[in-house]
C-alpha cells in the first residue's frame, strides 16, 4: 500500500449529508444483516426482533436516497447514477465503487422494501391483513431462505462499499489504507444491533429476555470486532497514522469513538443495572456518528490546496 | 481516432504573466467571479491563488530564498488538467461523464455530469472543482471545441515564450527531451521530465519539465498519484472477510441459542 500523503488534492466537499448517509444506510444495513442472518439461522422467538429490523430498513433506506439525492450538485440529474443520460442504457463500470454503490444501494432498497411490506402484512397493517398468510408463506421455504441469503449479500454490501469507494481514489489517509470498507461494516453491525436493542427495550415489544440478550450479546462481538479492525487500520497507516489521527476529526478515533463509542458501551454491559442496555446502544449510536465524521473528515485538515467554489 | 495531442510545458522559460490564465478564461468564457464573489487574493503576484471551476489554467508562483534572504529564486509553472492516460478522475466517474476524445484528452460532458464529486476524490492533483453557478464539475477541456476545428489550445496559442508548447505527444516527448539534453549541457544537471514517460497514470498528456522536486511544486510522486481502481479489490477482499466473520458468528451465536433454549425448555428442537 502506498504509505505517502498525497496532499495535492481538492476538497471533494463530502461533508454532513454525506455523514448521515453513511451512518443512516450503515445501520439500515447492520439491523438487516442481523434479522436476515436470524431469518436463515435463527427460530421463531427471533422473529418479533428482526420485524423490527425489517420496519426500520427500508425507511432509513429511502432516507440515504434523499440525502445522496440532495448531495448532488443537480439532484434532478441522479438518475444518471444508473442510466446512460445519452443512450437510455443501463450506466455501469464495475471497477468504480460509486457505480457499483448505486446498483447495490438500489438491490438494497428492494430487498428491504419486500422485507417492509412483507413484516406490513404478517402484522396487518395499511390493511394488507389479507396478503399476511402469503407473506408469511414466503417468508418460510426455499424461496424465503434465497431471499434472506440475497438480502443479507445486499446488506453487507450496503455496509460496507462506504468504506471502499473512499479508498479507491487519491485523497491522503482514505487512499492509504484498503481497510476502512470492514471497519465500516463492523460498525454497521455494531451500530445496527444497538438500534434493535435500543427498539426492543424502549417499546416493550413482546420480546423474550433471552432473545434480546443474545442481540446484545451479538452487539458486544460487533463492538470487539470494530475495535480490531481500528487497530488494524492504524496499523495499515503505519507511520501515517500520526498525521491520520493528529488532525482534529481524526483525533476524535482515540479520544472519543474508543473510549466512549466502543469500551465504555461493553464496560456497561459487563456492569449491568437498569438500561444498560439501553445506554450502551445510545454510546454505540453515537460513537458510530463519530467514527463516521471523522473517517470522512481527515483528510481535509491535510490538503495544501485552497478550495474554491462549489 | 485524430493523433494522440498534449501540452509540453517548459518551467525554465515561463515569466508568469498568466497569458495563458488570461485566454483560457477568455475562449472558454469563464467568468471572473465564484457564485458572485470575486475571489482574488491579492496576494505576491498570484491572484488566483489554485485551480478552480473558473481557473482552468493556473501560473504558481514558487518563491524560495536563503535563510539570509540575499538569494532568491522564482519558480513558475503554468498548472492544467494533466489529461492522464489512466486518468483517475475518468476511471470513477459514476455517470459517464468524463470521457476521453479522440484527441486522447479528458473530456466532461457537462450536460451528462450530475455533480457526484467521485472525480474529485479520485483526481491526484487537485484539478477538478464543482462550478458555483453549474453546480457540475469543471477543468480543462484541452480546448476540445479548437482541436475539432483545427486551432491550437487557446493557452498555448497565447504564451509568449512558448513555456506551453502544444502538438503530438510523439513530436513533443522529443522536443522535451532534445531541452533537457541542452539545459543538461549547460550545467543545469537538475532539469527533467515529470509525467513524459509512463511512471505516473501511465503518463501524462501535459508533461513538464521541471527545476525541483514534484513536491516543490505541488505536484504529487509517481508514488501518491495511483488509479483508484487499485486498491478496490484490495478493500473489497477485506470486506468480503469482515462479512464473512460476521456471518459465521451469527451462524455460530444463534445456533447456540437455539440450543440453550431447547435444553431449557426441553423442546424437541428448533422451529421457523
Ligand atoms: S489531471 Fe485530474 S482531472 Fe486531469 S485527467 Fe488526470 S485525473 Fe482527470
Amino acid at each position: 500500500m502506498n504509505l505517502e500523503l498525497n496532499t495535492s488534492v481538492a476538497d471533494p466537499q463530502w461533508h454532513g449529508l454525506i455523514v448521515w448517509y453513511f451512518f443512516l444506510g450503515g445501520i439500515a444495513a447492520g439491523a438487516y444483516v442481523m434479522a436476515a442472518l436470524a431469518d436463515l439461522f435463527g427460530d421463531i422467538d427471533d422473529r418479533p426482533g428482526v420485524r423490527v429490523a425489517y420496519y426500520i430498513a427500508f425507511p432509513l433506506v429511502g432516507v440515504c436516497g434523499l440525502l445522496l439525492t440532495i448531495d448532488l450538485g443537480r439532484p434532478e440529474r441522479f438518475w444518471h447514477m444508473l442510466i446512460q443520460s445519452n443512450t437510455g442504457w443501463p450506466m455501469f463500470k464495475w471497477w468504480s465503487p460509486m457505480s457499483v454503490g448505486s446498483w447495490g444501494l438500489s438491490a438494497f432498497g428492494l430487498f428491504s422494501f419486500a422485507s417492509f411490506a412483507g413484516v406490513l402484512a404478517e402484522d396487518g397493517w395499511l390493511g394488507l391483513k389479507r396478503f399476511s398468510p402469503l407473506a408469511s408463506r414466503l417468508r418460510t421455504g426455499l424461496a424465503g431462505r434465497l431471499f434472506a441469503l440475497g438480502g443479507a449479500l445486499s446488506a453487507f454490501f450496503l455496509g460496507s462499499y462506504t468504506g471502499v469507494l473512499l479508498t479507491a481514489g487519491n485523497q491522503p489517509v482514505w487512499s492509504n489504507t484498503t481497510w476502512i470498507g470492514a471497519l465500516f461494516l463492523a460498525s454497521a453491525a455494531s451500530t445496527g444491533i444497538a438500534t434493535m436493542v435500543l427498539l426492543d427495550r424502549s417499546l416493550k415489544l413482546n420480546i423474550k429476555e433471552s432473545v434480546i440478550e443474545h442481540l446484545e450479546q451479538l452487539d458486544s462481538w460487533a463492538i470487539v470486532l470494530e475495535l480490531v479492525m481500528l487497530a488494524i487500520m492504524a496499523i495499515s497507516l503505519g507511520h501515517l497514522s500520526r498525521s491520520a489521527f493528529g488532525t482534529w476529526p481524526g483525533l476524535l478515533i482515540p479520544a472519543f469513538v474508543v473510549p466512549v463509542g466502543l469500551i465504555f458501551p461493553l464496560l456497561v454491559k459487563r456492569w449491568g443495572g437498569t438500561r444498560a442496555a439501553e445506554t450502551a446502544s445510545i454510546f454505540v449510536l453515537v460513537g458510530g456518528f463519530v467514527l463516521r465524521s471523522a473517517v470522512v473528515g481527515m483528510p481535509f485538515p491535510l490538503l495544501s490546496l485552497t478550495t474554491v467554489g462549489r | 481516432m485524430a493523433e494522440p495531442v498534449g501540452f509540453y510545458t517548459d518551467t525554465t522559460v515561463c515569466i508568469g504573466c498568466k497569458a495563458c490564465e488570461v485566454a483560457c478564461h477568455q475562449w472558454n468564457a469563464l467568468p471572473a467571479r465564484n457564485g458572485g464573489e470575486v475571489p482574488l487574493s491579492g496576494l505576491s503576484y498570484d491572484n488566483t491563488v489554485a485551480l478552480s471551476d473558473v481557473d482552468w489554467r493556473h501560473v504558481k508562483f514558487i518563491e524560495q530564498f536563503s535563510a539570509d534572504r540575499t538569494q532568491a529564486r522564482w519558480l513558475m509553472m503554468s498548472d492544467v488538467c494533466k489529461h492522464c492516460v489512466n486518468a483517475p478522475c475518468l476511471e470513477v466517474c459514476p455517470t459517464g461523464s468524463i470521457v476521453r476524445t479522440e484527441f486522447d484528452t479528458v473530456y466532461i460532458q457537462e450536460p451528462v455530469c450530475n455533480g457526484c464529486r467521485d472525480c474529485i476524490t479520485a483526481c491526484p492533483f487537485g484539478v477538478i472543482h464543482v462550478s458555483a453557478e453549474k453546480h457540475i464539475a469543471q477543468k480543462c477541456t484541452f480546448c476540445y471545441d479548437r482541436l475539432q476545428n483545427g486551432l491550437v489550445p487557446a493557452c498555448a496559442q497565447a504564451c509568449p515564450t512558448r513555456s506551453i508548447q502544444f502538438g503530438p505527444i510523439a513530436e513533443l516527448k522529443q522536443r522535451a527531451l532534445d531541452r533537457v539534453g541542452q539545459l543538461h549541457g549547460q550545467g543545469a544537471s537538475e532539469a527533467y521530465l515529470y509525467g513524459a514517460d509512463t511512471k505516473i497514470l501511465g503518463g501524462l498528456n501535459a508533461f513538464y519539465l521541471l527545476m525541483d522536486p514534484p513536491e516543490t511544486y505541488g505536484l504529487p510522486t509517481a508514488v501518491q498519484a495511483q488509479v483508484p481502481s487499485r486498491s478496490v479489490w484490495p478493500a473489497s477482499v477485506k470486506a468480503i472477510a469482515a462479512s464473512l466473520v460476521i456471518a459465521f458468528g451469527a451462524f455460530v451465536s444463534f445456533g447456540r441459542r437455539k440450543r440453550a433454549v431447547a435444553m431449557t425448555e426441553g423442546r424437541g428442537g428448533p422451529s421457523r
